[in-house]
């Protein structure tokens, strides 16, 4: 086999840590078309864009330019799987690139580290890798599981898609990378109302009821639309759509039981890596993914 | 008083606009579609983003300490619909930051920003989660050098900010 592609991989703290699954199929998935994901033990907390922006931009900025400065000297691309590192590198990255005199003044701060930004770096998510850099026809000649019988409803959320600028994603409104990798698999694209509505997460540590409330909006949509799953990015998206939808079922007296599925372990399953995904399911999935698994002709 | 007042208010509003991508606010000529298409306007009458930056436009900073800011999900649904591109989140993000100091952060927010600034992660690690990532076969991630991304942060102060900022959220449940 040639040589492997390789990115550095910049974890975060919700993949590696609360839902590590995540990780594993990503990694393993990647591994069918020789890509590697390398770490480097510089990397920290993105940080997160939803609250530590509002509590301090200018630490923001600066921490997260010294994350993109930590890849930058690794000579690889960067890949980041969660949606909300994803969003924070694109976007400080870019600010910088804007912004001379942003660069300027976090690049003096980085000097004491003898790290450096330069705003040229390339920050991508799983989309672009997928999408992009492997190709819609690489990744069918790998799917050895056609997951025809399934009707999925792609989740895109918010950071991983906006604001284009930075994200550099195919459309802010309406996309399609993640339908597209869907199809791949055999499976059909559920048509949900309202492509890119929020899952509601950001505001659950200030306002839990409006939060909640957006969620149950989406889970309806979803519903609506007759999927057997729900696939997402996103591991906040993924924590407020699955391990909160019970919480959101009960608030609002109705019933949802719709199973949410990482992008990487919906691969998984059309690669004939049904395993990795039922190994973990029952620490990391609330909602039984026991019909799903028959439907596909896996074991549940 | 009042001179004294009005001072301040256009501090903040100057202030707002040297920020990274903060001018844009000088594009917004209120015609109210972040509004329309905000899904938190939506179900609370009373977040309205284009009154939010009506009032730091004429230099009214009361938003800085106001919670419903802090009801934005930074979800661009409105910067994707303004026909001017104001960078409407960040703005609001702008507002949110003015208002440390007088509290106007949640809980859940102060706790994880001591935790980013104290162990580099938004999150404690556990030691039973290490583990789940060996037997998965996952790779040990290290850890970043703390000192140098607290000394990095010096000349900003967020460091003596996190000591000393109380949040006037939920102190009901806090004890
Ligand atoms: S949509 Fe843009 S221009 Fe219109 S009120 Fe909102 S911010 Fe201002
Ligand atoms: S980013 Fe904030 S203000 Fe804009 S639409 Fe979303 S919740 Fe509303």
């Amino acid at each position: 086999m040639s040589k492997p592609r390789t990115y550095t991989y910049f974890p975060g703290c919700m993949i590696p840590y609360r839902l590590p699954h995540f990780e594993l199929t990503a990694r393993e998935v990647l591994k069918k078309f020789n890509v590697e994901l390398e770490t480097h033990s510089e990397h920290s907390c993105c940080p997160e864009p939803t609250t530590f922006t509002g509590v301090d931009f200018e630490a923001w900025v600066t921490i997260a330019a010294r994350n993109v400065a930590v890849s930058e000297s690794t000579g690889n691309e960067t890949v980041a799987l969660c949606s909300g590192c994803f969003h924070t590198l694109a976007v400080a990255n870019h600010m910088v690139q804007e912004d001379e005199e942003l660069k300027k003044r976090i690049n003096k701060r980085l000097k004491k580290s003898g790290l450096e930004i330069t705003g040229k770096h390339t920050i991508k998510n799983i989309l672009h890798v997928l999408h992009k850099d492997i190709g819609l026809d690489v990744i069918k000649k790998q799917v050895t599981n056609p997951l025809t019988s399934l009707k999925i409803a792609p989740h895109y959320g918010c950071h991983l898609v906006r604001p284009l600028e930075a994200t550099h994603m195919d459309h802010a409104e309406n996309p399609q990378w993640m339908d597209d990798v869907i199809r791949t698999t055999g499976a059909e694209i559920a048509e949900i109302e309202d492509k890119m509505a929020c899952c509601g997460a950001p505001i659950m540590p200030s306002g839990e009821d409006k939060a909640l409330t957006i969620t149950a909006s989406r889970l309806d949509q979803i519903k609506a639309s007759g999927a057997d799953a729900i696939v997402v990015v996103c591991p906040t998206c993924y924590t407020q759509l699955e391990t909160q939808q019970a919480k959101v079922a009960d608030k609002f007296e109705t019933e949802y039981n719709i199973p949410v599925l990482y992008l990487g372990e919906l691969l998984a399953f059309s690669m004939g890596m049904t395993d990795i995904v039922t190994a973990n399911q029952r620490r990391f999935h609330r909602v039984k993914l026991g019909a799903l698994l028959e439907k596909i002709g896996g074991t549940p | 008083m009042v001179k004294q007042e009005t001072m301040l208010d256009l501090e903040f509003r100057s202030w707002l606009l040297e920020q990274p991508e903060g001018e844009t606010l000088l594009r917004c000529y209120q015609c109210g579609r972040c509004t329309s298409a905000c899904p938190v306007a939506e179900i609370e009458p009373s977040f309205n983003p284009r009154l939010f930056l009506q009032k730091i436009l004429i230099g009214d900073k009361s938003i800085a300490e106001n919670q419903l800011v802090w009801n934005c999900l930074t979800c661009e649904q409105c910067e994707v619909r303004c026909p001017e591109h104001v960078k409407i989140p960040h703005i609001l993000i702008l507002a949110k930051v003015r208002g440390l100091m007088a509290g106007n952060v949640p809980l859940a927010a102060l706790d994880r920003a001591r935790t980013i600034i104290s162990e580099g992660r938004s999150l404690s690690v556990s030691s039973p989660m290490l583990k789940t990532r060996t037997k998965m076969g996952l790779p040990d991630l290290g850890t970043p050098s703390m000192d140098q991304i607290v000394a990095m942060l010096a000349d900003i102060g967020i460091v003596g900010k996190l000591e000393n900022v109380k949040s006037v959220y939920g102190d009901a449940e806090d004890e």
